[in-house]
């Protein structure tokens, strides 16, 4: 299921003594099965952006197409739009609420209004999907669980509705690392089954491995759109607004200045490893 | 959520916002007690001069005092029908079987629901005007001398300043929180009232187990900055009264002078 942006421009408060332009004149397209990463500094619209994709906001201006769901219209079912597009917000654990991890994530499904067996499958599946033992943690209560083990509930509750496309913001703020390299490789999974991914991150590193397409916001507005290589090509660029490139970008980029001639699209560490053992062995350094 | 205009402060440099906080609560206090003593709309007449000049010099648009009214408007709607019909006077203006209306019953009913439009406008007046903070330590000065008594004014202007300092951050809060659970399908809107209190459950259980944990780390970075209360504690802003202070005052009394004589005389 595509999604199509169109001049969307999105103004809090419009009107108002506090009035904020958050979007302005943003239009892309993202192709069915994709995985998108928006990047973006704090403050420059990402987050905005992914809440016009599932009817959370309202576009100021232009508009927001879901496969053939105009979102911009009011007749749209926001209930059928959710369905498709599963949005999971940032530290998605602080939403958990229910007595137990079954009925928390069994929350969405029953507001799609499933029954009672449905809901069940739909819980033991996500929960399958997120690693989760339904034996074990099915009837435990939210709030004992680890950080990590949170996460992955709050994620399961969004997987459970069984969405074609899923944003997730900032999927691995404030997880240590063997919990995002967790997330991270079960998003690339949940991505290969055939789902949409729309990642929202600051982290070049989180994302240079995963996407395949490239949102970069900066200051509401659509910076540079485009697959990994040329987006990371452009590392001056992305320096400039305030964004940092991935690790591997970045070692290119000072071997180069020391006189090497690495290819300037690196951002993937087999690839890096290739293009120096091909430099140091062709004896290229000077 | 945005909406809320209760409570909300716009900085600025203004001569009401200039004036001493104490002087501020002081005159509100002045002019709460003001309009529980007015008995007719002459000195309606005066509160409203003190009122609009208040206004004016603090350079806060008219439209937006009046809006600050939206929240209460069902509260003196009804305190107006309840006063229209359970007033009993001498001759009624108008009959339906039992149900009277007497002109004393209009006169008060009015009265009533002006006296409520005034306290809210006035306090609405001094939270556009003073940052929360000057308030609380403006209150806590006020009410130093209750120390003596073993009062303790410093734990709770600290417990109001803290109080008012995450009304936005709940605020947010349950912004965010509103929105995650409907982009998981729920729907606080539609339904009767039960189905709406029930749809609550999924945003109320969030909000208050972030409170308490921010309550925690609020109590924990107080302590880890060594915080033991009131005692022997300098602060960063000394209040001291202006000649400005002065002008307010006069002009509180000047009013005050008119709603005694209304009293009075009239």
């Amino acid at each position: 299921m595509p999604v199509e942006v169109r001049n969307l421009s999105h103004i809090y408060d419009a009107g108002g003594p506090f009035a904020f332009r958050a979007l302005e004149d943003v239009s892309f397209r993202i192709a069915d099965g994709e995985f998108v990463a928006v990047i973006g500094h704090t403050g420059s619209g990402k987050s905005t952006l992914v809440q016009h994709l599932n009817g959370l906001s309202k576009p100021t201006s232009g508009t927001v197409f879901v496969g053939n769901l105009n979102l911009s219209d009011k007749n749209t079912s926001l209930k059928e739009v959710r369905k498709k597009v599963g949005l999971v917000f940032q530290y998605p654990e602080y939403q958990l609420f229910e007595e137990t991890v079954k009925a928390d994530i069994g929350f969405g499904p029953k507001n799609l209004g499933l029954d009672a067996e449905e809901i069940n499958d739909r819980v033991r599946e996500a929960m399958e999907l997120t690693e989760l033992d339904y034996a074990e943690l099915a009837e435990k209560s939210p709030f004992e669980l680890s950080g990590g083990q949170k996460r992955r509930v709050a994620i399961a509750g969004v997987l459970a509705m069984e969405p074609d496309i899923l944003i997730l913001d900032e999927p691995a703020a404030g997880l240590d690392p063997a919990g995002r390299d967790n997330i991270l490789s079960l998003i690339k999974k949940w991505h290969e089954s055939g789902k949409t991914i729309i990642m929202v991150s600051h982290s070049m590193d989180d994302v240079a491995d995963l996407a395949q397409h490239i949102l970069v916001m900066n200051h509401g507005k659509l910076e540079m759109e485009g697959t990994p290589e040329e987006i990371f090509s452009k590392g001056q660029r992305l320096q400039e607004i305030g964004l940092g490139v991935p690790a591997v970008t970045a070692l290119a980029m000072r071997l180069n200045a020391l006189g090497f001639a690495l290819p300037s699209n690196l951002y993937r560490m087999e690839d890096m490893e290739q293009a120096l053992l091909h430099a140091l062995k062709g004896g290229k350094h000077v | 959520m945005r909406e809320m205009t209760i409570g909300q402060f716009f900085p600025g440099t203004s001569f009401v916002h200039r004036l001493d906080p104490r002087t501020k609560l002081l005159i509100m206090l002045a002019y709460i007690v003001l309009v529980f003593l007015v008995k007719g709309f002459v000195g309606y007449g005066v509160l409203a001069v003190f009122l609009l000049a208040a206004c004016l010099s603090a350079k806060v648009k008219i439209g937006y005092l009046l809006k600050t009214i939206k929240p209460i408007i069902v509260i003196v709607f009804i305190t107006f029908v309840l006063n229209l019909f359970f007033t009993e006077g001498e001759t009624p203006w108008l009959s339906l079987g039992p149900v009277k209306i007497y002109p004393e019953g209009v006169r008060f009913a009015v009265m009533m629901a002006l006296r409520l439009i005034f306290l809210l406008m006035g306090t609405s007046l001094l939270t556009l005007t003073t940052s929360p903070m000057a308030l609380t330590d403006a209150l806590e000065r006020l009410l130093k001398p209750l120390n003596k008594l073993h009062f303790p004014v410093h734990e709770l202007s600290m417990m109001m300043t803290i109080a008012l300092r995450f009304i936005p951050t709940l605020m947010e809060e349950t912004d965010k929180i509103m929105k995650a659970q409907a982009a998981r399908g729920a729907d606080f809107d539609t339904g009767n009232l039960i189905d709406k209190a029930k749809a609550m459950l999924p945003l109320l259980v969030p909000l208050f187990v972030s409170a308490f944990r921010r309550a925690d780390d609020l109590a924990l970075a107080m302590e880890a900055r060594c915080y033991h209360g009131g005692d022997r504690r300098t602060r960063m802003k000394e209040l001291h009264y202006a000649k400005i202070d002065g002008i307010a005052a006069a002009l509180t009394l000047l009013a005050t002078l008119g709603i005694v004589a209304e009293r009075i005389f009239l």
